[in-house]
């Protein structure tokens, strides 16, 4: 369980606080999705819950230690790890587990038991045939799926993910998310920072934030009925939620709370059934 | 398409640039298989033997070092792979002695307006082939040891200087980052090279003044990169716990028999050219 609050945070006194009195919870096993404008304050919030920063008032607790007791933040960064979104800059060892093995080798724990979880993790997020190969030599989803397993070996119960599709291709982007969701259904709770609708369309709650606050904190169904509000803020829908909306207001009755590409083939698979054959032509499109 | 041959083109300058400096090259020999402080300590002893200078230690190192090439199951083309970006630097070392050693002059060269001499030649001679054996054990140790395990040794032998107050983990992260990082670094010159070729930069015609001047537009970027990157990297690193103080490793290095063996050997080649 992580518990924030009332956290302001200013990097000067003299400039705007770049956040403003968050208070959230965020329950064990959830998988959050964070959702917001450039510069209003996402990767600034997630770097307050492994202690990389600390609050300016306010407090973050994670399972009841305060990430600003010097004493506990090794806890809490064994507890909470965090993949960022340039993969490159992320990866300190020579080698694929080597570099897994770096946060293992922080927590000071023995060479057998490093080597145990190196082994596991590389095989959970399926790069273990990757283990001797330099860094250098992999794809950029390979190597955020280093990141990934570097983060794992660590034995997390929450796992911080900031834009960590952004440097990725189509294929990685896929690899990278089904891991995620693999993690989540194991228990770990997943803090997901994207500027991608689509990656947080099964998320159990997104967050919205603009200028430093938690404007908005629902289940994702209820968060893309608010189109109009969410293209003021500058942020877009999920594509097949899109497609749903330009279809409605063509006159079509379909649902608009879709999210999923599932669910949008079974929405308009009723629909095409549900016309009369001669009815169709292109025209009506 | 041209995406491809460009990365082909960046893997192969990479790998190449790695292989002329006595990149890793991976194998079961015996020489592999030593524990890394061995090797390291071998290649020290080594080297302060060839620098003595003596002929009879320049007969028996080289005598060793050659013994050691198929020991390791390398070849004499690594090695000649190796040497060959130096040797620029051993042709002007051997002249430098040649012409500018004085003594007993050989007969034919004083009517050239320079002096060659006999102590010359012998001077020149022994000292390019000391930098030549110097060259030929650091290439074998590097190929024959992985930078991992390179870096492991190094580390481990540093940790007696801890009384001294020397970080040895933080000396061995500095390393394995550097090394880590070195692809990465040649590959980005490339890619801002070719970014600023596109904005009309030029980097090969034009005086020697003029070069230098256009190739701030390569050096600027390429520093706020890497200030970037490393500023990145610090803050990935605290975040997966890394702080001031021990830490533990995944391999714990060992000796067995052949690495008692090894240092045997080491210490009698010492004894026998100082007592």
């Amino acid at each position: 369980m992580i518990r924030v609050e009332g956290l302001t945070f200013q990097y000067d006194m003299k400039d705007e606080p770049v956040l403003n009195q968050i208070s959230v919870d965020i329950e064990p096993g959830a998988y959050i999705g964070v959702i917001g404008p450039n510069g209003c304050g996402k990767t600034t919030l997630v770097r307050h819950l492994d202690g990389l920063l600390l609050p300016t008032t306010g407090d973050v607790w994670v399972e009841r230690m305060n990430t600003k007791d010097p004493d506990d933040v090794q806890k809490i960064r064994q507890m909470v790890g965090m993949v960022f979104q340039n993969p490159d800059n992320q990866i300190v060892g020579m080698s694929v587990e080597e570099d897994v093995s770096f946060g293992p080798g922080n927590l000071r724990l023995p060479p057998l038991e490093i080597r145990k979880r190196v082994d596991e993790s590389l095989e959970v997020v399926g790069i273990k045939k990757y283990a001797k190969r330099p860094p250098h030599s992999l794809s950029n989803g390979e190597k955020q799926l280093v990141a990934i397993a570097g983060v794992l070996a660590m034995a997390p119960k929450h796992i911080v993910l900031d834009e960590p599709t952004a440097y990725l291709d189509p294929s990685g982007q896929k690899r990278v998310l089904d891991v995620i969701n693999r993690l989540n259904k194991q228990g770990i709770t997943i803090i997901h920072v994207t500027h991608d609708m689509d990656e947080v369309a099964r998320a159990d709650e997104i967050f919205v934030m603009n200028e430093g606050r938690i404007v908005l904190k629902e289940k994702p169904a209820e968060v893309f009925l608010r189109v109009e509000w969410l293209k003021e803020l500058g942020l877009g829908i999920p594509k097949v939620t899109e497609l749903m909306w330009q279809l409605r207001k063509m006159g079509r009755h379909v649902q608009t709370d879709i999210f999923t590409i599932e669910d949008a083939c079974l929405e308009l698979s009723t629909l095409i059934k549900a016309r009369k054959p001669s009815g169709l032509s292109i025209d009506d499109c | 398409m041209i995406v491809d041959c460009r990365l082909a083109s960046i893997q192969y300058r990479v790998s190449s640039f790695m292989y002329k400096t006595g990149q890793y090259i991976s194998g079961e020999s015996i020489i592999h298989r030593l524990d890394p402080r061995v090797k390291i300590g071998f290649a020290v002893v080594l080297s302060i033997l060839i620098l003595k200078g003596e002929f009879l230690t320049a007969v028996t190192t080289s005598a060793f070092l050659v013994a050691l090439i198929p020991i390791s199951r390398l070849t004499f083309r690594h090695m000649a792979k190796a040497l060959r970006p130096m040797l620029f630097f051993f042709v002007l070392l051997f002249l430098l002695h040649l012409l500018f050693t004085d003594g007993t002059p050989i007969p034919p060269f004083p009517s050239w307006r320079v002096t060659v001499t006999y102590e010359g030649l012998f001077r020149g001679a022994i000292t390019t082939w000391q930098f030549i054996l110097l060259i030929l054990s650091a290439s074998i140790l590097t190929m024959t040891t992985s930078p991992t395990e390179l870096v492991n040794g190094i580390e481990r032998l540093l940790r007696p200087l801890k009384t001294l107050r020397i970080p040895s983990h933080d000396i061995a992260i500095m390393i394995s980052i550097a090394l880590r990082f070195l692809p990465t670094f040649l590959e980005e010159i490339d890619r801002v090279k070719e970014a600023q070729m596109a904005r009309g930069a030029d980097f090969k015609t034009g005086s020697f003044i003029r070069r230098v001047k256009s190739s701030v537009s390569l050096i600027m970027p390429l520093v706020l990169c890497s200030l970037r990157r490393a500023d990145e990297l610090a803050t990935a690193m605290e975040a997966r716990g890394y702080r001031r103080g021990s830490r533990t490793y995944m391999r714990e290095l060992s000796m067995v028999r052949a690495d008692y063996v090894a240092v045997a050997v080491m210490v009698s080649m010492t004894g026998f050219h100082f007592f």
